[in-house]
C-alpha cells in the first residue's frame, strides 16, 4: 500500500508543477484538483492495515471480527469530507475563472496584475 | 445560558431556509438575519461576562461522546472573548453593509452569516480535521463574499486569494492526516498529551506543515502578495472581517496549537512574526493607496501580536497567565477595533489616495474618530495599545530580551511614520467633493471609536494598578468635556480651559517641591498665561481646545509624576497635545510630521531605557530608583537623554523645531516654544539628578552633553542670524537658548545648575515675550518676512517695547535678567575649567546680539511701507500677557535674589559646594560679586542720560524721506532688496557660511531616503502575478523548514 | 528554461522536506487505539453496520454537517457570483443525438432509484447520502445534456434543498433534547442490527443529506448552465 501513498504524492507534485508552470488559470486549476487527488490517495493509504477488509459488518465480517480485520474507518471518512470541500473549492475557482474571462477577455494569468506592490 | 452549539443550529437552519423566507419578503430575511446576528453576540457575550464571574467553563461533546470518540468544542473564558468580540464586529459590519444587503441578492446574507459562523468554529472547535472543515467554511463563503463587488480588482484579488488559501489547505490536510497517523488521534488536547507526537521525523513534519498552513492564512511575510490584493480591492465591510474577524480567528488557532510546538517551532513563529511587523512596515512607507497602506499595517500588527504571544511563552510565562492576556490582548484589541474602524473609513471615503481622505474634515465625528484610530496603532496613550506596549517592554526587558525590543520598536517607529503622514495629508490637504454620510456606516465606526476609548481607560486601570491612578484620570476627563463642548464659541471654551488650568495648578501646587515649583510656574502659570491671546479668535476653533488641554494636562502629569509609567504617560499625551496645536499652522504639514517623528523616536528610546532600568533595579517602577542604577548606567543614561534631548531639540535632533515653531499660529508659538521645550528640560534634571556621571566606553556623557550643549548654543544662533523670517529667527534662537541650559546642566555644578534652572525661567519670560509681540506684528502686516516690515515702531509702539524688553533680556545685556545668567555662566566656566566650551558659548552669545539687533531693527525702525500705513496695535489680548511677561522680567532683574536664593537652596541637596553667598541683595562667587538691583539702578542712569542727550540733539536732526535712499553699487532687482534688512547678514555667511550647512537635515534626509528606497525597493517583490504568490509561499515554507529544522 | 530548472529545484527541496512522510511509512499491523473503539463498540453503540457511516454521521458528525454546508455555501457562492447574466453565451445550438435522448429518457428512472437506494442504505452497504446524492445529480446532468431546452424547476429544488438542510439540522437538534448531544443519532430506536430502520437517525440524516447534496449539486449545474 505504500504504493499508493507514493502515487499520491507524485500526483500531488504532478499538480504543483502544474500550477507552478501554466500559464492559463484554467489548466492552474486543473493542476489544483490533481493536488486534490493526490492528497485523497494519501488520506486514504493512511487507514490501511495489512490484509485488511472494509469497516462493514456482513456476512463477510462479523462484528467480534472488525477489530481485527477491518481497516481504519476514520481516513475513510475524513477523505469524504475532503473531497466534498475539494469539489467546492475548484467549483469556486472555475466560476471565478469564467468571471475573470467575462471582464478581460483573457485566461492568461500575467494578464492580471491591476494590483500590485 | 444558552449552549454555543445554538450558534451553529441557528445559522445552518436560518440559512438553509433563508432564500425560502426571502421569497415572502426581503424585510423579514433582513430582519431575521440581524436577530441572528444578535443572538450570537448575546450568546458568547453572556458566556464571557459569567466565565468572567468564575462560571465554569464548558466543553460541548457532539453526538453524546466524549472526545477523543467525538468531536468536541469548547467555551472558555478565552473563546468567550475572542467570539464575543468577533460577532460584534460581525453585527456591526452587517450594520455597515446593511444598503448592499438591501439590494443584493439572498446569497450575500447567507455567506455573510457562514462566515461568522466559520469564525466561531475555529474559535470552538478542539478537533484538529473539525478545525480544517471550519477553514473551508470561512474561507470558501469569503472567497464567495469577496464577489459583493464584482469589478475585476476584487475578482482577481479572490482568485488570488482562492489560490494561496487553496495550497494552505493542502499544506493543513497532508499534515492532519499524518498528525493523525503519528498520534493516532485527531482531538488537539489529546495530542498535546500524547507523548512521543513529535520524536518521529513524521510527525515534526506532520506539526510543521499544520502551523505553516496556519501561519499562511495569517499573512506571513514574504509569502503574502495575494492578502494585501485582497485588502486593497474588496468591499470594505468585508475586508473588515477578513482584516479583524478572520485574523482574529485564525490567531486563536495559532494560540490553540502553541502547546503542540517545540522549542524550534515557537522561534521559527516567533521570528516569522517579527520579520512581517518589520518588512510590512517598511514596504508600507511608499505606499499611497489608503487600502492597501491599511492591509500592510494589518499584516504588520498580526505579526507583532503573534511574535509577542510566542515569545512571551518562550520566556516562560503561562499560557493563561494575566500578563500574556494584559499585553497580547491589548495589543489584539487595539488593532482589531482600530483595523475594523479604518476599513470601514475606507468604504466610506471611496479615495484611492491617503492625501484625498482630508474630506474627512467635512465630518468631525469621523474626523475624530480617523484620528482615534491612528493614535491608537501608533500606540499613544491613552490607547490600549500604549500600556500593552508599555508592558511588553517592560516584561522583556525584565527577561533580557533587549534584541525584540529594538526590532519591535523600530517597527512601530516605521509604521508610525506612514500612518503620521496620512493623518498629515487628512489634517492639511485640500479636497474637492464630500462623501455621502448615511447612518449605518456611520454607526458602527462610531461604536468602535468609543469602545477603544473606554477599553483603553480600563487597560490604565488594569496597567496603572497599584500606582497612583488620579494624576491623569481628571484632566483626561476635562479634555473629554472638552470634546463634548467643542460646538461653544472660543470665548467660553477659552475662559473654561483657564479656569480648569488654574484649579488644577492650585490642586498639584502643594505636591511640587524644589525645582518642581519652578517648572510649575512655567507649565502651570506661565500655561494659563499664554491661553490668554486665544481671545483674539473668532468662531469656534474646532479642536484646538482638547488638545491645549491635553497638552497641559502632560505637562502637570509630568510634574507630579512618581514613576516611569506615570512619567512616560504624560509625556506621550503631552506629545500627542502639541502634535495636533502644531500641526494646526498653515504650512505646518511636513513640520508637524518631523515633530512627530522626532518625538516617536525619542520616546521609543526612553521606552527601551525605562525598561532597562525596570530590569537593573529589580522590577521597580519608581521614578526615584533612577538613582541607585548600577548597572548598564551609560545605556540608561543615553536612551533616557535621547528621548529627552529630542524635546530639548539640541544640535542634531533640532531640525523639526524652526518650521514647528516658526509655523505654528500665533498663540501656539509662544506654548510650543516657551513651555513645551521645558519638558525635555525637565527630564534632563530628573536624569542627571539622579545619575551624576555616566560612561559609554571611556567617553564620558555630561562631558559629552557640555560640549554638545555648547556647540548648540553656537550653532543655533549662527542659523538664526540668517532667517528672514521673523518667527524662525525666534525658533532658531531658541535652539541656541536650549543650548545654553544643556550647557549648564552638564556642568553638574551648583552654580550651573542654577544658571539653567532661572535661564529656563527667563527664557520662559522673553521668548514668550518675543513670540507674542512678533505674532501680533505678523498678525496685522500678514506676512512673516521681516524685509517686508519696516517702521512700525510707530503703529506699534506697544509691541515694540515688548520686542525691545525681549532682545535686551535674550542677550543677556545690563540690567536685565538674562545678564544674571550670563555673569553666572563665566563664573562657572572658569570654576570649571571648561575654557573651550565656555569660549564657544561666549561666541554663540556674541552672535544672539545680531539677530537680536536685526529683529528690533527690520522690523520696527527704517522706514514704514506703504501697504502699512494703516496697520494698527496688536489686539488687547495679545498685550495684556506681554506686559505682564515684562513686569515679571523686571522684578527678577531687580530682585533676582527672589528666584535665585531659593533655587540656590535646593540645589545645595544635590550639589553642596560651591553655591552662591547672598549679602543684601549682593551675589558672591569666588570670582566676585553681582547686585542685580544695583546694576538695573546704574544702566538704567546710564540709559536715561543718552537718552535725554538724544532727545536734545534729535531736535535739529532732518528727516529722510521715504525715497531718498542711495543703493551703493546695487540696482534693487527684486522687491525685498529695497530692504536693508534682507540678507542682512549675508558677510558672515561667506565667512562662516560652511558651518551652517544643513548637515544634519541632511543626515536625516539621507536616513529617510535609506528606510524609503529600500522599501520600495523590496516591494517589487508583489509583482501582482498570482502565479509568482504561489511560489512565494512555497519558498516561504522551504525557507521556514530548512532554517529551523537545519534539512 | 532557467525558470523551469529552479522550479524543478524547489520541488526536489521539496520532495526531500516530506520525504520522511513516505520513508517512514509502514503498513499497520496494529490501527490506532480510537479506530478500535469504532469498530469494537460502534456496532453496538450506533447500531450501523457500515463503520465509515457511524463515523461520518455521528462520531464525526459535526464535520459532515460542515461539509455539508461548504457545499451549501459554494452553491450559494456560486449563485452569487453569477447572480448577473453574463454576456457570454455558451448554450449550444445544436440539438443532442438520438441515442443520448432515448437513453436519457430510459436511464434517468433507473439512475433516480439507484441514488434513493444507496442514500438510504447508507448505514448498510458501502455508500451514503454523499455518494447517493452525487448519482442522482448525475441524472440531472444527463438529462440537461440530452434535453437542452429543459430547465429545472426552482422552485421545487429550493423547497428541496432548503427543507432537507434544515431538516437535517432539526435533527441535529433533536439530538440534544431526546439524547446526549448534538447531532446523536440515538434519538430515535436503534432497531434490529443490519436492517433498513436501525441505526437510530442514521438513515434519515443520510436521506437528507443526499437530497441536500443531490439539489445542491443540481443548484451549482442550473447556475453553470445559464
Amino acid at each position: 500500500m505504500l504504493l499508493i501513498t507514493i502515487f499520491g504524492f507524485a500526483l500531488i507534485f504532478i499538480g504543483i508543477w502544474g500550477m507552478l508552470t501554466q500559464k492559463n488559470i484554467i489548466k492552474m486549476i486543473i493542476g489544483f484538483s490533481i493536488v486534490d487527488t493526490g492528497i485523497h490517495l494519501v488520506i486514504l493509504s493512511i487507514g490501511f492495515r495489512k490484509e485488511g477488509t472494509a469497516p462493514i459488518i456482513d456476512a463477510t465480517l462479523s462484528k467480534a471480527e472488525a477489530v481485527s480485520r477491518a481497516i481504519d474507518p476514520i481516513p475513510s471518512a475524513l477523505v469524504l469530507t475532503a473531497i466534498v470541500i475539494g469539489l467546492a473549492v475548484t467549483a469556486l475557482m472555475l466560476v471565478y475563472a469564467f468571471k475573470m474571462y467575462e471582464k478581460k477577455g483573457s485566461l492568461q494569468i500575467k494578464d492580471f496584475k491591476e494590483l500590485k506592490w | 445560558m444558552v449552549d454555543p452549539i445554538y450558534i451553529f443550529v441557528i445559522v445552518l437552519g436560518l440559512a438553509f431556509l433563508l432564500s425560502l423566507f426571502d421569497k415572502l419578503s426581503r424585510n423579514l430575511s433582513l430582519f431575521l438575519f440581524f436577530l441572528a446576528l444578535a443572538s450570537f453576540v448575546y450568546i458568547s457575550g453572556s458566556w464571557f461576562i459569567s466565565l468572567l464571574s468564575g462560571k465554569e467553563e464548558l466543553i460541548i461533546f457532539t453526538a453524546g461522546f466524549k472526545p477523543p470518540v467525538s468531536i468536541n468544542l469548547k467555551m472558555g473564558l478565552i473563546e468567550a472573548f475572542f467570539t464575543s468580540l468577533t460577532n460584534f464586529l460581525g453585527l456591526l459590519s452587517a450594520i455597515y453593509l446593511f444598503r448592499k444587503f438591501r439590494a443584493e441578492a439572498v446569497y450575500s446574507l447567507i455567506l455573510y452569516l457562514m462566515i461568522i459562523m466559520g469564525i466561531n468554529g475555529l474559535i470552538m472547535t478542539r478537533d484538529l480535521f473539525n478545525l480544517f472543515v471550519f477553514l473551508e467554511i470561512t474561507s470558501i463563503a469569503t472567497y464567495s463574499m469577496i464577489g459583493i463587488s464584482s469589478d475585476l480588482k476584487s475578482l482577481t484579488a479572490g482568485f488570488k486569494y482562492m489560490i494561496a488559501g487553496g495550497i494552505a489547505s493542502v499544506f493543513l490536510l497532508i499534515g492532519t492526516i499524518y498528525l493523525y497517523r503519528s498520534s493516532g488521534t485527531l482531538n488537539i488536547d489529546s495530542m498535546i498529551s500524547s507523548v512521543g507526537l513529535l520524536t518521529t521525523k513524521t510527525g515534526i513534519i506532520a506539526l510543521f506543515l499544520v502551523i505553516i498552513a496556519i501561519m499562511i492564512e495569517l499573512k506571513p511575510f514574504p509569502a503574502n502578495g495575494w492578502a494585501l490584493d485582497v485588502y486593497q480591492s474588496v468591499n470594505s465591510g468585508v475586508v473588515a472581517i477578513i482584516a479583524s474577524g478572520i485574523s482574529a480567528a485564525m490567531l486563536f488557532v495559532l494560540f490553540k496549537l502553541t502547546p503542540l510546538m517545540n522549542e524550534n517551532l515557537l522561534t521559527a513563529v516567533a521570528g516569522i512574526g517579527l520579520a512581517t511587523f518589520f518588512f510590512s512596515n517598511l514596504l508600507a512607507l511608499k505606499q499611497e493607496n489608503p487600502k492597501r497602506l491599511l492591509g500592510y499595517s494589518s499584516i504588520g500588527q498580526i505579526g507583532l501580536i503573534m511574535t509577542v504571544y510566542v515569545v512571551l511563552i518562550k520566556a516562560g510565562f503561562i499560557r493563561d497567565s494575566q500578563i500574556v492576556w494584559l499585553i497580547s490582548g491589548g495589543l489584539f484589541l487595539n488593532h482589531f477595533l482600530a483595523k475594523a474602524g479604518l476599513f470601514w473609513l475606507a468604504g466610506i471615503i471611496k479615495k484611492e489616495k491617503l492625501s484625498d481622505w482630508a474630506s474627512l474634515r467635512t465630518s468631525p465625528i469621523l474626523l475624530f474618530a480617523f484620528g482615534t484610530f491612528i493614535f491608537a496603532l501608533i500606540g499613544l496613550p491613552p490607547f490600549p495599545g500604549f500600556f500593552a506596549k508599555w508592558q511588553l517592554v517592560m516584561t522583556l526587558a525584565a527577561k533580557g530580551m533587549i534584541f525584540w525590543i529594538v526590532i519591535i520598536l523600530l517597527g512601530s517607529f516605521l509604521e508610525a511614520i506612514y500612518l503620521l503622514r496620512w493623518l498629515g495629508k487628512v489634517l492639511k490637504r485640500e479636497f474637492q467633493e464630500k462623501f455621502a454620510i448615511h447612518f449605518s456606516r456611520i454607526l458602527p465606526i462610531i461604536i468602535f471609536m468609543l469602545l477603544i476609548l473606554v477599553l483603553g481607560a480600563y487597560y490604565s486601570t488594569l496597567i496603572f494598578a497599584g500606582n497612583n491612578l488620579n494624576i491623569l484620570y481628571l484632566p483626561m476627563l476635562f479634555v473629554f468635556l472638552l470634546f463634548i463642548l467643542d460646538f461653544l464659541p472660543v470665548w467660553i471654551k477659552n475662559t473654561l480651559t483657564i479656569a480648569a488650568t488654574a484649579c488644577y495648578s492650585y490642586l498639584i501646587f502643594p505636591q511640587l517641591a524644589g525645582y518642581k515649583n519652578i517648572f510649575g510656574v512655567i507649565f502651570l502659570i506661565g500655561g494659563v498665561l499664554l491661553l490668554i491671546p486665544g481671545y483674539i479668535k473668532k468662531g469656534k476653533r474646532m479642536g484646538f481646545y482638547p488638545f491645549v488641554a491635553m497638552m497641559y494636562a502632560g505637562l502637570a502629569g509630568l510634574l507630579i509624576s512618581k514613576t516611569t509609567l506615570q512619567l512616560f504617560t504624560s509625556w506621550e499625551i503631552m506629545t500627542l497635545g502639541s502634535y495636533i496645536l502644531i500641526i494646526r499652522g498653515k504650512k505646518s504639514e511636513p513640520h508637524a510630521l518631523s515633530y512627530m517623528l522626532f518625538s516617536v523616536g525619542g520616546a521609543f528610546a526612553m521606552l527601551l531605557g525605562f525598561g532597562l532600568l525596570f530590569s537593573v533595579n529589580g522590577n521597580s517602577l519608581a521614578l526615584d530608583s533612577l538613582a541607585n542604577v548600577s548597572q548598564a548606567v551609560g545605556t540608561i543614561y543615553l536612551l533616557l537623554g535621547l528621548g529627552f534631548l529630542t524635546k530639548m531639540a539640541s544640535i542634531g535632533l533640532h531640525i523639526w523645531l524652526p518650521g514647528a515653531h516658526g509655523e505654528a499660529e500665533t498663540d501656539v508659538s509662544p506654548m510650543v516654544s516657551a513651555i513645551l521645550l521645558k519638558a525635555g528640560m525637565f527630564g534632563m534634571i530628573i536624569l542627571m539628578s539622579a545619575i551624576h556621571s555616566a560612561k559609554i566606553g571611556f567617553v564620558s556623557l555630561p562631558y559629552s552633553l557640555g560640549w554638545l550643549g555648547a556647540i548648540t548654543v553656537f550653532l543655533g544662533n549662527l542659523m538664526a542670524i540668517y532667517q528672514e523670517d521673523a518667527k524662525r529667527l525666534l525658533a532658531y534662537s531658541s535652539v541656541g537658548n536650549l543650548g545654553y541650559v544643556l550647557f549648564g546642566l552638564a556642568l553638574m555644578t551648583h552654580l550651573g545648575w542654577l544658571t539653567s534652572i532661572t535661564y529656563a525661567l527667563n527664557h520662559f519670560l522673553f521668548k514668550a515675550l518675543l513670540f507674542l509681540a512678533i505674532g501680533g506684528v505678523v498678525m496685522r502686516v500678514k506676512t512673516k518676512n521681516m524685509y517686508e516690515m519696516g517702521g512700525l515702531i510707530k503703529k506699534m509702539p506697544l509691541s515694540f517695547i515688548s520686542v525691545l524688553i525681549g532682545i535686551i533680556a535674550l542677550s543677556g545685556v545690563p540690567p536685565l535678567s538674562g545678564f544674571a545668567g550670563k555673569w553666572m555662566i563665566y563664573n562657572v566656566v572658569l570654576e570649571k575649567g571648561w575654557y573651550f566650551q565656555g569660549l564657544v558659548v561666549i561666541i554663540g552669545g556674541l552672535i544672539a546680539f545680531l539677530y537680536c539687533f536685526r529683529l528690533i531693527y527690520a522690523v520696527f525702525l527704517g522706514q514704514l511701507k506703504d501697504n502699512h500705513r494703516q496697520v494698527k496695535e496688536a489686539p488687547i489680548a495679545l498685550l495684556i500677557p506681554q506686559y505682564i511677561m515684562i513686569f515679571a522680567i523686571m522684578l527678577f532683574s531687580v530682585y533676582p535674589g527672589f528666584i535665585l536664593q531659593p533655587v540656590g537652596d535646593f540645589l545645595k541637596e544635590l550639589f553642596p559646594q560651591g553655591a552662591l553667598i547672598w549679602n543684601e541683595g549682593s551675589a558672591f562667587t569666588q570670582f566676585g560679586y553681582w547686585n542685580g538691583g544695583l546694576i538695573f539702578m546704574i544702566t538704567g542712569g546710564i540709559f536715561a542720560i543718552f537718552f535725554l542727550l538724544l532727545f536734545f540733539l534729535n531736535r535739529k536732526a532732518q528727516k529722510v524721506k521715504q525715497f531718498n535712499i542711495v543703493y551703493a553699487a546695487e540696482r534693487p532687482s527684486r522687491p525685498e532688496l529695497t530692504h536693508v534688512g534682507y540678507n542682512f547678514f549675508a558677510h558672515y555667511k561667506k565667512a562662516l557660511g560652511s558651518l551652517s550647512q544643513p548637515y544634519v537635515t541632511k543626515f536625516w534626509d539621507t536616513m529617510s531616503d535609506l528606510f524609503h528606497s529600500s522599501g520600495d525597493f523590496v516591494r517589487r517583490l508583489y509583482t501582482g502575478n498570482g502565479q509568482t504568490y504561489i511560489l512565494h509561499i512555497l519558498l516561504f515554507v522551504l525557507a521556514v523548514y530548512y532554517i529551523t529544522f537545519g534539512g | 528554461m532557467v525558470r523551469k530548472i529552479f522550479l524543478f529545484i524547489i520541488l526536489i527541496l521539496f520532495l526531500y522536506m516530506i520525504f520522511p512522510l513516505i520513508s517512514e511509512f509502514k503498513i499497520l499491523s496494529q490501527i490506532p487505539d480510537l479506530a478500535k473503539y469504532y469498530l469494537e463498540k460502534g456496532p453496538d453503540e450506533l447500531g450501523s453496520a457500515n463503520l465509515v457511516t457511524s463515523v461520518i454521521v455521528s462520531y464525526r458528525g459535526l464535520d459532515t454537517l460542515g461539509e455539508v454546508t461548504v457545499l451549501f455555501i459554494a452553491t450559494a457562492g456560486i449563485g452569487f457570483l453569477l447572480r448577473k447574466k453574463s454576456r457570454i453565451s455558451l448554450t449550444p445550438n445544436r440539438k443532442a443525438s438520438e441515442i443520448l435522448r432515448t437513453g436519457s429518457a430510459f436511464l434517468l428512472p433507473i439512475i433516480f432509484l439507484y441514488g434513493i437506494f444507496i442514500f438510504t442504505h447508507g448505514h448498510l452497504t458501502p455508500g451514503g447520502g454523499f455518494q447517493g446524492g452525487v448519482i442522482i445529480a448525475s441524472g440531472i446532468l444527463l438529462l440537461m445534456l440530452a434535453e437542452i431546452s429543459w430547465k429545472m424547476n426552482y422552485l421545487i429544488l429550493h423547497w428541496v434543498e432548503s427543507l432537507s438542510g434544515f431538516f437535517y439540522v432539526i435533527i441535529g437538534l433533536l439530538g440534544i433534547f431526546l439524547a446526549a448531544g448534538f447531532l446523536d443519532n440515538r434519538l430515535l430506536p436503534l432497531g434490529d442490527f443490519g436492517r433498513l430502520f436501525s441505526a437510530g437517525a442514521i438513515p434519515f440524516i443520510y436521506s437528507f443529506v443526499g437530497l441536500k447534496v443531490g439539489s445542491e449539486l443540481v443548484g451549482i449545474l442550473t447556475k453553470l448552465q445559464r
